[in-house]
């Protein structure tokens, strides 16, 4: 992790500098959320207690120029790896990439339009409120709750019933990430940006995401993939 | 009913549609590491099923066989290439005593079919039979269900791309369908993926004549490995070699900028592109249709296949004239020049009107703008007058004639009957010396490279097993090399052609992976081996159908009449110099240069003894 961080960083800065009118152009033509390009909020992986506490109201998440993509879906391949390693002969080593068990998704559409879909962080908490596990008395967490580190949504297992309330309440007030396990029920595909170094971003072959800070009113802000798509359509492809 | 083969889910889902019958068969560990798998494997399976030549194509027995390679479905870089085999319904030799004679057709496409038929469980999917009315197929996982197509018979590949997917209620499913043109059974029509992407050259004809409209499949799983820790580090290597040579103007900045459509005017400068029924090399209005006036006018954003890097493919809208608010993928390359170039149609709105069409009806674009510019030079010269066109003035550049004439070919009425037979069938019908400019090898129309110039071109036209490809190579090397790259499953454009100076992956790099994900310790030499055996039997299944030497034969017009404009004015090919390059590649293949019959010796030294005695 030591190493990682000067180089992400560097590759960040350069585009805030040479770039930063382009990128926000591209985020103005291709949609997304707002940013908040300050010295800070690009480069870092927020490590404030998420939410509507949240300094400004930011939090960080994976947000996607939708002129950049080209639906490739390595960013699926690179997220199942990563969160889905295999012991293999005693070593820890990451998955083979099936992307089934990606975290973000890449839907596509007629026309041309491809729109990878990855956990909003949604600051009211859908999910989490959804969860009808009683809160812990130690630590305050329902089975579904924030990581305090990342801020991502997590689930413990030894808690979670699987009675599938999360989902609902992520496909009628989210963005429709999450999916229940088809076995267990219990709820997968929440992102969790990859301990602070998500792999969508790193590998990602055009450049189309990046982990920005965000304020949650940017115009595509936790909309379900078909209704961005029709927009996107509508915009680039009407005379 | 499956064998453990590492890098292989080791069956295949095979389907008869006359019976309904759904089952799972093995495939041996022989075959994969003797064939490989995509266009190899595909090749073995159709000899071991087509046990004997002269077999209509478009008959219940034909399989129509979509394979993956054992590169499918792991996220190496540009590995999205699925391949569909079958006997071609295209192609005819010009003397066997079989009445349904016709080569192997082998149609690599791009997109996301490949990886999920693996995603899927499968190595393969093999349809035979015929369904008693029109049909889909959904295939999720194990769970295969064959429906009732009815309501989609005769719908156009756009609209069924955007409805198929709704009703299917999942948009992780991948689809490939037919248009009209494919359920009127046009010998050259597509199968079509994604709107835009085409198994082309044949196929949908296959499809049609199987009452299959689509097949959609999904799947959770991937095959086995033999060494992950390995596969991981090569992963690893080769996206960052991607990742490196996209930080200069070499191969991904090349794609990147401008895809294939680049080489409209790269090939015009060079006297190379296919000009007015390949009667020219050079387009004098390229740049009206080229790359810069398409980035201009048209393009909005590019796509990638699965995991590639590249994005080659390149999509907007038409945003002025009479085709304003057509929205399709295009022009690039082949599109660009056999509706362009070809048909010298320099308004780069209707050029797209065209290819939209070509492509919503479910045509082979290659071999429709080939036989429009057969029709429009015929009618140049007299040799057919507005009757036999119905009534259309046919004349060079006019888009509504020929968007009159695409959709007639596709619902084959009046001269699109003749017409979607192929060129070969349209110059038997108009005679006198028509078949000189009637510009197809075996049957099969020749694509967007002109030869005039460009003899090694003409070498890879006339010796293609599938009839005149562009993608065949032009040695004998370059050829074993696309056989076995088609066979993984990969993409060329990520490789280096063959070619060491070139960038891209090789024939190394290639087996590094391919060790990684087998358990078989393959080397770059060992395989294009394999490349040589999936040739050579290709080979075999042709030469069993009939076809002989006299049938790798370029066309008069490239002999006899010599550019006149361009940087190759006067550019014409030596008979004879052309024929001591073809007697020079029969002897260095080791197949007879009278007959071109593979010798025994080098079946037995490629392991295919077993196709001795076919002959």
């Amino acid at each position: 992790m030591g190493e990682k961080r000067p180089r992400k960083r560097k590759e960040h800065r350069n585009l805030m500098k040479s770039t930063r009118r382009d990128f926000i152009k591209n985020m103005a033509v291709g949609g997304g959320t707002i940013f908040l390009l300050g010295n800070l909020g690009l480069l870092q992986l927020s490590c404030k207690r998420l939410g509507l506490e949240g300094k400004n109201g930011t939090f960080s998440m994976i947000v996607v120029d939708y002129s950049k993509c080209t639906g490739c879906r390595t960013c699926e391949t690179v997220c199942s790896a990563y969160n889905h390693k295999q012991k293999v002969n005693g070593k820890v080593l990451p998955g083979l990439g099936n992307p089934f068990y990606s975290n973000i998704s890449v839907y596509s559409f007629n026309p041309d339009v491809d729109i990878p879909t990855v956990c909003a962080m949604c600051p009211d908490n859908p999910c989490i409120e959804a969860c009808p596990v009683l809160p812990d008395t130690k630590t305050g967490r329902k089975a579904l709750y924030r990581d305090d580190k990342t801020s991502a949504i997590k689930n413990d297992l030894s808690r979670c019933t699987g009675c599938g309330s999360c989902a609902e309440a992520c496909s009628a007030r989210g963005v429709g990430v999450i999916v229940p396990n088809p076995a267990t029920n219990q709820p997968e595909r929440m992102c969790t940006l990859c301990d602070g170094d998500p792999q969508c971003v790193k590998y990602c072959p055009y450049g189309a995401l990046s982990l920005v800070e965000v304020k949650p009113d940017g115009e595509f802000y936790r909309m379900p993939p078909d209704i961005i798509a029709e927009e996107l359509a509508k915009r680039w492809y009407t005379i | 009913m499956k064998n453990k083969i590492p890098g292989y889910h080791g069956g295949l889902l095979d389907i008869n549609l006359t019976t309904g019958k759904v089952c799972k068969t093995a495939i041996s560990s022989e075959d994969t590491e003797k064939f490989i798998g995509g266009r190899g494997l595909g090749m073995k399976i159709l000899w071991d099923r087509l046990k004997e030549p002269g077999i209509n194509p478009m008959s219940p027995e034909n399989p129509l066989v979509f394979m993956s390679g054992p590169f499918s479905g792991f996220p190496i870089p540009s590995a999205s290439r699925t391949c569909v085999v079958t006997k071609s319904p295209c192609t005819s030799p010009l003397h066997s005593c079989h009445a349904f004679a016709s080569t192997v057709s082998y149609s690599n496409m791009g997109g996301f079919l490949g990886p999920e038929i693996r995603f899927a469980g499968y190595d393969g999917i093999v349809i035979t039979g015929k369904a008693a009315s029109p049909v889909y197929i959904v295939i999720d996982d194990d769970k295969v269900e064959i429906r009732d197509a009815k309501k989609y018979w005769g719908m156009e590949t756009d609209a069924f791309d955007r409805q198929f997917i709704e009703e299917l209620g999942d948009r992780r499913f991948r689809t490939c369908y037919i248009g009209p043109a494919g359920e009127n059974l046009v010998s050259y029509s597509c199968i079509i993926h994604t709107a835009a992407r085409a198994a082309g050259r044949g196929p949908g004809c296959v499809m049609g004549a199987k009452n299959l409209k689509a097949i959609a499949l999904k799947g959770s799983k991937m095959p086995g490995i033999a060494d992950h820790e390995r596969f991981v580090a090569r992963i690893e290597k080769t996206r960052k070699y991607f990742k490196g040579i996209s930080t200069g103007t070499l191969l991904t900045m090349f794609w990147k900028n401008d895809g294939m459509a680049k080489f409209l005017e790269k090939n015009s400068e060079n006297g190379v592109l296919t000009v007015k029924n390949f009667r020219e090399g050079t387009f004098l209005k390229a740049d009206k249709i080229g790359a810069a006036a398409a980035k201009q006018k048209i393009w909005i954003r590019s796509s990638a296949c699965y995991c590639c890097p590249l994005a080659c493919k390149r999509g907007g809208v038409v945003k002025k004239g009479p085709y304003a608010g057509i929205v399709h993928d295009g022009p690039e390359y082949e599109t660009g020049t056999m509706f362009g170039a070809n048909l010298l149609v320099s308004d780069l709105g209707g050029l797209m009107k065209a290819v939209f069409d070509g492509d919503n009806y479910g045509l082979d674009i290659i071999s429709t703008g080939n036989v429009i510019g057969f029709l429009m030079e015929s009618y140049e010269k007299g040799y057919i007058d507005e009757d036999f066109l119905d009534g259309i003035d046919l004349k060079w550049g006019n888009v509504d004639a020929i968007l009159k004439i695409i959709e007639k070919i596709a619902r084959r009425e009046g001269i699109g009957d003749l017409a979607s037979k192929g060129v070969k069938a349209v110059s038997q019908k108009i005679g006198k010396d028509s078949e000189k400019f009637a510009i197809h090898v075996k049957g099969l129309e020749l694509a967007a490279w002109n030869v005039h110039a460009y003899p090694a071109k003409g070498i890879s036209y006339a010796t293609s097993n599938r009839g005149a490809c562009h993608h065949n190579g032009e040695d004998i090397d370059q050829q074993n090399f696309y056989a076995m790259v088609d066979s993984l499953g990969i993409c060329t454009f990520a490789t280096d052609h063959g070619r060491r100076k070139k960038p891209g992956l090789d024939k190394d790099d290639f087996a590094d992976l391919l060790t990684a994900i087998t358990d078989v310790e393959w080397t770059g030499d060992e395989l294009m081996k394999a490349g040589e055996r999936v040739f050579n039997l290709e080979k075999m299944f042709n030469y069993r159908e009939g076809f002989r030497r006299e049938d790798d034969k370029l066309p008069e017009r490239f002999f006899e009449e010599p550019l006149t404009v361009g940087s190759e004015k006067g550019a014409v090919l030596n008979r004879k110099a052309f024929n001591k390059m073809l007697d020079q590649y029969y002897e260095k293949r080791d197949w007879d240069p009278k007959t071109t019959k593979p010798k025994k010796s080098k079946l037995e030294e490629l392991g295919l003894s077993f196709a001795l005695g076919s002959v």
